[in-house]
Order: C-alpha cells, then sequence, then structure tokens
C-alpha cells in the first residue's frame, strides 16, 4: 500500500500508538505554552511599562534565548537535570515533564519579546491617561494585558506553533522513549529513518492538521473578539 | 511636587523650567492662575502649551521652579486627541471614574448627550463623541483644576458648541479651568484669562478682554493679527 493511503488508513483506524504520541504531543505543548505565557505576559507587560535595574539584562538575555537553537537548549537543561546536575533530584529527565520545561524555555522568550512589543506599542499610547489618572502600577499591567487579547492570541499561537514542531530539545530530554516520551516530531524522525514512512506521514499530516486548526481557531477568536469590543 | 496652595490662585508656579534633549522648553516660567477663572494658554505651535499644561498638571517632569497647586486626585486633564481604551463608552468612563455607581455613569452619559453611545466601543465614535466621552471622565469627579489641552481641534461646528457648552457647565459649577486653542473666536468667547506663552516663556497675564484689545507684548500682537 501507499505510504499517503496507509497514512490515511492508521488515522481513520484511530491507531492506539498513534493516538497515544499525539495526545502526549498536545499535553506537552499546550502545558509549556500555557505556563510561559502566564509567566512572559506579566514580564513583557512590566518591561514594557516600567525603566527599572536590570531591565536591560532581562530584555537581552529573553532576545539571546529567542534566537538560540533549540538543541542547545536541550543539552543545557539535560545537564541541569541529569542525575550528577543540580536539579538531578528532581528525576524528571526522560519524562514529559522534561520536554515540557524544554518547550517552556524556548517559547518563554517569544512570549516576553512579542508582549512586551505590543505592550510597549499600548503602553506609550495610554501612558499620558495612566499618569494623569495616576494608576496604580499594578492596574497598568492588567489594563495593558486585557487591551492587547486579540494581539495576545497571535503570540499563543505563535508559541504553540514553536512547541508543537520542536524536535531537538525534546529528542535530547525525552529521550524518544516509546509509550512515554515520544512525541510528534520525534517519532516522524526516528520512523523516517526506519523507512516507516507511513507513520511519519500520518503523524505529519497530524502536525498540518493541528497548525491548520490553530489557524482557524486563532482567526475565529480575533473575529470574535473584534465584534465583542463594539458591544464591550 | 505638587504642594498645597492659597486660596486666590487655584495654581502657582514659580521660575519653572523644563529641559528634554538640550532644549529649554520652558524657561523660568512664573504664574499664577486665579482660582474660579478660566484661563486660556495661547501661543505659537511650539511655544510650549501642552508642555506647560503636562508639567503642571504633574504628568511631564520638570527640570527647576516649584509648582503650587490643588492635590493630585483633585487636577484632571483632557488631551487633544482623547487617549481610550479599547472597550465600551462606559466601560471606559468607569475605569477613569470607578468611584460612580450605574446611574451616576447613565446621568453623565445623558449629560453629554451620549446615552445611545454607551455600549458602542469607545475608539469607534466619532471625534466629537471620543473628546466629549474624555471630558465627561474628566468632570465626573469634579476637579477643582482642568486642563484642556485643544479640546475642540479637528471638530465640526456642532461637536465645538457642544463641548463648549460642557466647559462652560462646568466652570460655572465652580472648576477653574486651564485652556490652549488656536481658535481666537472661541479664546474671546470662553477665557476671563489670558497666558500668552512663546518660546517657553511667559509674555502675558492678563484678562481676557484687555489682552484681545490691547496686547502688550510685540509678539503677541503679532500672534493675534495671525490668530
Amino acid at each position: 500500500m501507499h505510504p499517503l493511503k496507509l497514512a490515511f488508513t492508521m488515522l481513520a483506524s484511530l491507531d492506539p500508538e498513534l493516538m497515544g504520541i499525539i495526545s502526549l504531543s498536545l499535553s506537552v505543548s499546550f502545558t509549556a505554552v500555557f505556563a510561559a505565557l502566564l509567566i512572559g505576559l506579566p514580564i513583557g507587560a512590566l518591561l514594557s511599562s516600567y525603566r527599572f535595574p536590570g531591565r536591560l539584562a532581562i530584555i537581552t538575555i529573553s532576545n539571546t534565548f529567542l534566537g538560540m537553537p533549540p538543541v542547545v537548549v536541550g543539552l543545557f537543561i539535560y545537564v541541569l537535570i541529569s542525575r550528577a546536575g543540580p536539579f538531578g533530584w528532581l528525576g524528571i529527565l526522560y519524562t514529559s515533564y522534561a520536554m515540557m520545561l524544554a518547550q517552556f524555555v524556548l517559547v518563554l522568550p517569544i512570549s516576553i519579546a512579542l508582549s512586551r512589543q505590543i505592550f510597549e506599542s499600548l503602553n506609550n499610547e495610554y501612558e499620558p491617561l495612566f499618569a494623569s489618572l495616576r494608576t496604580p502600577k499594578l492596574e497598568r499591567v492588567m489594563v495593558l494585558i486585557t487591551e492587547s487579547r486579540v494581539a495576545l492570541v497571535t503570540i499563543a499561537l505563535a508559541c504553540f506553533g514553536r512547541a508543537i514542531s520542536e524536535v531537538g530539545a525534546v529528542m535530547i530530554v525525552g529521550g524518544n522513549i516509546r509509550h512515554s516520551t515520544r512525541v510528534m516530531t520525534t517519532a516522524i524522525g526516528l520512523e523516517t529513518s526506519k523507512g516507516e514512512l507511513a507513520t511519519a506521514m500520518a503523524l505529519g499530516i497530524v502536525l498540518l492538521g493541528i497548525a491548520l486548526s490553530v489557524n482557524v481557531a486563532s482567526q475565529f477568536i480575533r473575529s470574535k473578539f473584534e465584534k465583542s469590543t463594539i458591544n464591550d | 511636587m505638587i504642594e498645597n496652595n492659597n486660596n486666590s490662585f487655584i495654581i502657582k508656579a514659580n521660575n519653572l523650567t523644563v529641559t528634554r534633549g538640550g532644549k529649554r522648553l520652558l524657561d523660568a516660567v512664573d504664574l499664577a492662575v486665579p482660582t474660579g477663572s478660566l484661563t486660556m494658554l495661547l501661543g505659537h505651535n511650539g511655544a510650549g502649551k501642552t508642555v506647560l499644561l503636562r508639567t503642571l498638571h504633574g504628568v511631564f517632569a520638570k527640570d527647576g521652579g516649584t509648582i503650587s497647586g490643588p492635590p493630585e486626585t483633585h487636577q484632571k486633564m483632557v488631551f487633544q486627541k482623547p487617549i481610550l481604551l479599547r472597550r465600551s463608552a462606559q466601560n471606559h468612563f468607569k475605569f477613569t471614574c470607578p468611584e460612580l455607581d450605574q446611574a451616576q455613569t447613565s446621568a453623565w452619559f445623558a449629560h453629554a448627550n451620549l446615552s445611545p453611545q454607551m455600549e458602542v466601543n469607545a475608539q469607534r465614535l466619532s471625534g466629537g463623541e471620543q473628546q466629549k466621552l474624555a471630558l465627561i471622565g474628566a468632570l465626573a469627579s469634579q476637579p477643582s483644576l482642568l486642563f484642556l489641552d485643544e479640546p475642540t481641534a479637528h471638530l465640526d461646528y456642532e461637536s465645538t458648541t457642544a463641548i463648549e457648552a460642557m466647559i462652560r457647565d462646568a466652570h460655572a459649577n465652580g472648576t477653574s479651568i486651564i485652556m490652549t486653542t488656536h481658535n481666537r473666536a472661541q479664546a474671546e468667547r470662553l477665557a476671563q484669562h489670558v497666558l500668552f506663552i512663546h518660546a517657553g516663556k511667559i509674555l502675558e497675564s492678563r484678562a481676557s478682554s484687555t489682552f484681545f484689545a490691547t496686547p502688550n507684548h510685540p509678539i503677541a500682537k503679532q500672534f493675534l493679527t495671525h490668530l
């Protein structure tokens, strides 16, 4: 059977191993992105709104990590969480937690850098109003986050795209262990090297489908937000 | 920072200086604005009107001098281009005046003839409606001092008339107002007192009627012929 036809057959039959890989990929990436947004957005808002000692250092580090090769991130985390490393006692090497951590480290700079740009532009616009009303710092941050909600969907999408397509770092810290830490990208690499093109193509189709779904969902949410802000 | 003030003048500034990028934007400004007055701050573009308003209001840092005015919470400012949040008109209003309840909010929208626009996104209102929204947001807390930076710039006759009526109401209710404009007719209609600023210096501070009739300074004379 042609690999592509076989791939669709596997998908249609909801092949348990395939579903397990897809499910693990989604849960790891969603968790990493959620955590990165939870921490990255307030940091982005603070960096855009306030000048404080260490601000430029945080921006520089964040921008450096933005272009950091995933395998280097994976290696760095591996060293930290390996048995001999400072966080070896956590015992998370070759678990899904290690993969979440790797993806979190990869997407956190994206959420910080993109949100900082968006918040900075909005903060420049609102600054005279905030200053005139003597709006407290925390309230300013909350306003910037809520007022940027449409743009934040795009940030979440960019983070998710980066996380779900990541292969090098999760391979190093996850180990690509069958039924345990095998995700779509690492499985595609493995199956392709084994010549099992059907499985690799099935997973590739799912990855493309996820990318398409996320885009469609994001467009839908954006249009809903834009309509809702008319009558907010 | 802003300190307490005596009763004759709502706000006073002594030797007020602002420098940015090596350029002196305000140059040893001395002024005293009578309590309860509607003072018009006039001057050419780039003379320092907006910088002076923002510095007096405390949202622009001064480099020297003193300001003595009402507490920050008793001052409000309306900007030339209204700064509105991306939310409904009434939710923007509630952000600017969180202490007001729904009935009071509705009353202020009715006062500005904006009741039908309460649920409309503030950014989608017309220019006149946006400026009225910004104005009621400033007036609702009944400030003792209100700064208005060209509040009717680029607005049509109808909106300008409506906003002038709101300004007169606020003034009649005891709010001291310092306002800028490039519209001589408007300045003559509204002003009791005039401050004329040029290149960051106050050149004239006089009653409106005498300023427009017989300006003292040659630059003020020249300014009025072109206003």
